[in-house]
């Protein structure tokens, strides 16, 4: 499950309306969401969460399920 | 008792010296798989993967044995550095995986990461670093005699793509050296790729390695079409229009000179996909499917998309193991952190193809064209919204247009041996056009615009199209199939053959 709150950091860095985020959606399905922007919604995430990725923690994340769990252990250290 | 005198007539024709030959590494007479030797290897090779269909290992040993035939045929005796290579990586990859702290983790991984590229940079950048030195100093440096052993900027990326994959842990490392040792050596992509993902690779050794029928008809499809873009396309208007004007382009008229960078283009796409197209259909006759490596590149609409599509094993390679951690540690410096990532990656683009200054320009070219169209993507959008061009098919044709432009100047540097011999052809084209010799050069270069033209019309053809034939040949009966495959090798060596008369002409 996608949170709601995760949904929206990214519908809003990427101006979308609405997307239909599944656990094994993958960013290059995401209209906008391409290796330039990619950057900024990993910024817009950390921001709104206030947490921090580590480099290689991102480049393992592979779907929007993967990126949920990573936020989740980010909050459960906090 | 006659059976006998016949076959010992018939020893006498064989020269046995030269049947030898065949099988000894030969820098003049190499194994690539528009050869008529490679018929014979491919077609043994075939016959003892059948033979040996009761089990699996022996045929991964047939594969692993005529792979690294073939490479020792290409290579020589540098198959023992790849031997090398193929076994450091297999334990480093285990050890990273099985080590205990991160330091070690870190230690062993850069280690590796040193050793590969040392042995890129060894044989690929010695000689041009020497000769930057040198010239600085103007000095007199002696060159070193370093030959390049040919697939090392290929084999050595499938390598690090699997040490890397295991550091970052989006995959495991296999047990089986057996599996590893044909990934390295295995023959479809050694020599120019596709660059294979070890994740995507491994596991299909897994399978059970038979073809299934869309296989066979998708093999079938793609070495007609691949033998086609090579051989009758891209060698022909490569040896009887591009060469020359390339050679000396003061000798031609602007025109001529931009009808060769047009030429160009299309004679690299088809020199390049058609052997991609070979590699992936003859894999696909052995049960591995590979990484297709274009997806109609001229029809990009910008400069990013350009390298969604070409050469899409190497711009992903970069993008997910290089481009995307420089990001990523750049991320504070906002876009200019981007704009840095890109300047580095296609640096490393410009380098990989070889060590020439014109590769290097080649790679600021698109970093530039990269860094300018990211700095600049919110006011053209601004622009684009306001004059109402925003998803018009009109806005989408320019752009087509513009980014295949673009995309010809770095091609017209990529190609000419030199940076004064681009400047040249640049020269020409703004300064000398005299558009109305193109008619002259219609009648005279006749074939090569007939073929110029049918390449585009090649290039451009929808994948569906493409699926469409291949769908047709799938259903199409076995001997049909190879009839069509031994009509199209007819033509290929038809046209090889013929290709001879106008050089020579050319001597008169």
């Amino acid at each position: 499950m996608v949170s709601e709150k995760l949904q929206k950091i990214i519908l809003n860095e990427l101006k979308l309306t609405s997307f239909d985020f599944k656990d094994e959606t993958t960013a290059n399905q995401v209209p906008g969401w391409d290796s330039f922007n990619h950057i900024n919604v990993i910024m817009a995430v950390e921001r709104d969460y206030n947490i921090h990725f580590k480099g290689i923690e991102i480049l393992k994340v592979k779907n929007m399920g993967e990126l949920q769990k990573l936020v989740d252990s980010k909050l459960q250290l906090n | 008792m006659i059976g006998f005198l016949d076959f010992n007539r018939f020893m006498q024709y064989i020269d046995f010296n030269k049947l030898q030959q065949l099988f000894v590494y030969d820098p003049a007479n190499q194994l690539y798989f528009s050869t008529s030797f490679f018929l014979f290897f491919f077609f043994s090779l075939l016959l003892f993967y059948r033979i040996f269909s009761f089990s699996k290992n022996l045929k991964i040993y047939t594969l692993i044995f005529f792979s690294l035939f073939f490479y020792y045929k290409d290579s020589g005796y540098f198959f023992l550095l790849l031997f090398l290579s193929t076994f450091i990586n297999f334990y480093f990859g285990s050890w990273i995986y099985k080590s205990k702290t991160d330091g070690i983790r870190r230690i062993l991984f850069f280690s590796i990461l040193l050793i590969n590229l040392g042995l890129l940079i060894y044989f690929k950048y010695t000689n041009f670093f020497i000769q930057i030195f040198s010239e600085l100093t103007s000095g007199n440096i002696q060159l070193l005699n370093i030959i390049l052993p040919v697939g090392i900027s290929f084999y050595t990326f499938k390598a690090l793509s699997y040490v890397i994959e295991i550091f970052i842990g989006t995959m495991e490392p296999t047990n089986n050296l057996r599996d590893f040792v044909l990934y390295m050596y295995f023959f479809p992509n050694i020599l120019a790729g596709p660059i294979d993902r070890a994740v995507a690779f491994l596991p299909q050794i897994g399978g059970d390695l038979v073809p299934t029928k869309e296989d066979m008809g998708k093999a079938v499809f793609l070495i007609m079409s691949g033998l086609f873009k090579k051989v009758v396309i891209a060698d022909y208007i490569g040896l009887n229009f591009v060469d020359r004007v390339f050679q000396v382009p003061l000798r031609f008229t602007g025109v001529e000179n931009l009808l060769a960078s047009y030429a160009y283009s299309i004679q690299i796409y088809c020199d390049f996909s058609g052997y991609t197209d070979m590699a992936l259909g003859i894999a696909s006759l052995l049960g591995f499917k590979l990484m297709d490596n274009f997806n109609i590149p001229f029809l990009a609409t910008s400069i990013a998309d350009y390298w969604r599509r070409w050469h899409i094993s190497l711009s992903t390679w970069l993008l997910d193991y290089l481009f995307k951690p420089l990001q990523m540690n750049f991320r504070r410096m906002r876009i200019y952190g981007s704009a840095l990532a890109i300047f580095i990656t296609f640096l490393i683009v410009g380098f990989w193809h070889g060590a020439n200054w014109t590769f290097v320009v080649f790679g600021l070219f698109h970093s530039t064209y990269l860094a300018v169209s990211l700095l600049t993507q919110k006011y053209r959008k601004a622009f684009y919204d306001k004059i109402h061009l925003t998803g018009t098919k009109t806005l989408k044709v320019f752009q087509i247009f513009v980014t295949f432009h673009l995309v010809l100047i770095t091609a017209i540097i990529f190609r000419s041996d030199s940076l004064k011999t681009a400047r040249n052809v640049f020269h020409q084209i703004f300064e000398f056009f005299h558009g109305a010799v193109f008619f002259q050069w219609i009648s005279g270069y006749t074939e090569v615009f007939v073929l110029i033209l049918l390449g585009y019309a090649l290039h451009f053809i929808p994948k569906s199209v493409d699926n469409k034939v291949k769908s047709m040949i799938t259903a199409a009966p076995i001997y049909i199939q190879a009839i069509l495959l031994a009509l199209m090798i007819l033509l290929v060596v038809q046209v090889e053959s013929a290709q001879l008369q106008p050089v020579i002409y050319f001597n008169f």
